[in-house]
């Protein structure tokens, strides 16, 4: 499930490689328009989806993303029963790149449909993290073939899979290290269980979830790998899956994470700005996006989303990017406390950003494939490129000018006493690291269409066009 | 072993066997639930509300 790269199919289609494991059906895009081919091999599955209730239930609570059935020419005739077209989530994000309570969320809302379809006859045959996007502010399963017709006495066909996308990430994050869901741009299927069990401390075994989901789970994996084992059929009972599946959630809904040696709140609040200077910056992302009304933005070291409300307060879909998980996390929560419908963030690092990973590395599309935005967002965070990585104002420049139409940048000069503080521990090897030698480096590849000096302190923003967007 | 048609996504021996485990256990307590609440309410006591309407949400 997700995103552009795509491979030609026939009647002017475009395949979805993400989806290509799926022998239900597959998603493809024609004229630019997102839908879903369903197989006859999965007709009686999906029709009990929609005749249950399920589907209705489901969308109500805002956990299955919306479709409609439309009459659009298959793009694989021989094996299609319908074409859906699904309600487009406005940014594919991936596990590894959210914050703890946007991958618990994830989890909790793959248990509750699990449970939910388990009450009107169904069950949920795929938990992957990849199926969950944030759509509206919510965690939301948009691969609408996920189900199947549950059948008493089978166990859940995904509980593994669960575990290793869910529960051992969020383990390892709460109990070992944050940055640790990193694991998961490596292990596409999730983290391998008795990986997760080897890092984890000893404590982990006092805790009856992760002892047996995670530890006992592991070992098992190891004590019959190589062995075909056939167990009894019907040798689950309904009841034994709910206790399975509440069992989980227990053990999800206990991890918890808060930064360390910080004050929640004030997390962010240490700056070098003055008040003045603060509200004069909002207000020029406002009025500089209000003029431009871009459809997505991108605050590219967006901290906890201060300047990215700004910019979202046009209308934008905003995603508000940052390497530490605390400043995503807290913005995370702001989006949820306020119920906030177009802010996405995330964690990345500008410096190494999420590659394309998978088969052929065609099923998750890097940071860049999944651009360009309208708009970037680039405040207080080109010292840190230029400086801390050595990264040269051109090619910054150039960097900047494949991400999006237009970017709004602050340059930070060498008297800015953050700027000090960088260079404090280094040789200045940047002479041209000043305001005319930034400006000389972007003019290659935008137009500068203001610039002002933002008021109390020695930054200037400014507002660009790159040169070769038509 | 191929519980559905179409088991695309191997579930995994060792895994298979240790759910089946651990629900058995769990869902000792489901039922015990299950019974507890109809003697509760045989001696007039509101049946819970379900969590069901709860979403996906950590607090």
């Amino acid at each position: 499930m997700t995103t552009p790269m795509a491979n030609q199919a026939n009647s002017g289609s475009r395949q979805l490689s993400a989806s290509f494991r799926d022998p239900s059906g597959f998603l493809f895009t024609r004229n630019g328009i997102l839908y879903r081919q369903i197989n006859r091999a999965y007709a009686e599955d999906y029709a009990r989806l929609m005749d249950s209730g399920l589907y209705e239930k489901l969308v109500k609570a805002n956990l299955l993303i919306p479709h409609v059935e439309v009459d659009q020419a298959p793009a694989e005739k021989e094996a299609a029963f319908k074409v859906v077209q699904p309600e487009r989530a406005p940014f594919i994000s991936y596990p590894y790149e959210w914050s703890f309570s946007q991958l618990k969320d994830a989890a909790l809302a793959t248990l509750s449909i699990h449970k939910r379809a388990l009450k009107l006859g169904m069950s949920l045959k795929d938990a992957s993290a990849y199926n969950i996007q944030f759509v509206r502010g919510k965690a939301m399963l948009i691969d609408t073939l996920s189900f199947e017709i549950y059948k008493e006495g089978e166990p859940w066909i995904a509980y593994k899979q669960f575990c290793q996308h869910f529960l051992a990430p969020l383990a390892l994050m709460s109990y070992r290290d944050i940055r640790l869901n990193q694991l998961l741009r490596i292990y596409i299927d999730g983290v391998p269980l008795d990986l997760a069990s080897a890092l984890l401390p000893f404590r982990t075994k006092l805790n009856f979830g992760l002892l047996t989901h995670i530890h006992v789970h592991a070992d098992s994996q190891k004590r019959y790998s190589n062995k075909v084992v056939e167990p009894r059929k019907g040798v689950m009972s309904q009841q034994a899956m709910i206790g399975l599946i509440e069992s989980l959630e227990a053990a999800i809904r206990k991890l918890s994470w808060t930064p360390a040696g910080t004050e929640w709140g004030a997390y962010y609040e240490a700056t070098n700005y003055s008040d003045a200077a603060f509200e004069h910056k909002k207000q020029l992302v406002r009025e500089w996006t209000a003029e431009k009304k871009p459809n997505l933005v991108w605050d590219l070291g967006g901290n906890t989303g201060i300047f990215s409300r700004e910019a979202a307060s046009s209308g934008a879909f905003t995603v508000s990017f940052d390497i530490d998980p605390a400043a995503v996390e807290q913005n995370f929560q702001v989006v949820k406390k306020n119920k906030e419908q177009n802010l996405l963030p995330l964690v990345l690092d500008l410096t190494n950003p999420s590659p394309a990973i998978g088969w052929d590395l065609t099923e998750r599309d890097s940071f860049g494939q999944r651009g360009p935005a309208d708009m970037a967002l680039a405040l207080a965070v080109i010292h840190h490129l230029a400086i801390s990585n050595n990264v040269p104002l051109s090619q910054l420049a150039q960097f900047f000018a494949a991400r999006a139409k237009w970017l709004i940048i602050e340059f930070v000069p060498k008297s800015d006493s953050q700027v000090k503080r960088l260079l404090a521990s280094r040789k200045d090897i940047f002479p041209s690291y000043t305001k005319d030698g930034f400006e000389e480096a972007f003019k290659r590849y935008f137009k500068i269409l203001k610039v002002e000096a933002v008021r109390d302190s020695e930054r200037h923003l400014y507002l660009m066009e790159t040169l070769h967007n038509g | 072993m191929h519980f559905s048609p179409l088991p695309y996504l191997d579930p995994g021996s060792g895994s298979l066997l240790i759910q089946i485990a651990i629900a058995a256990i769990l869902g000792i307590g489901v039922a015990l639930r299950a019974s507890w609440g109809s003697i509760k309410k045989l001696f007039g006591a509101k049946p819970k509300a379900e969590d069901d309407d709860t979403d996906g949400e950590s607090s």
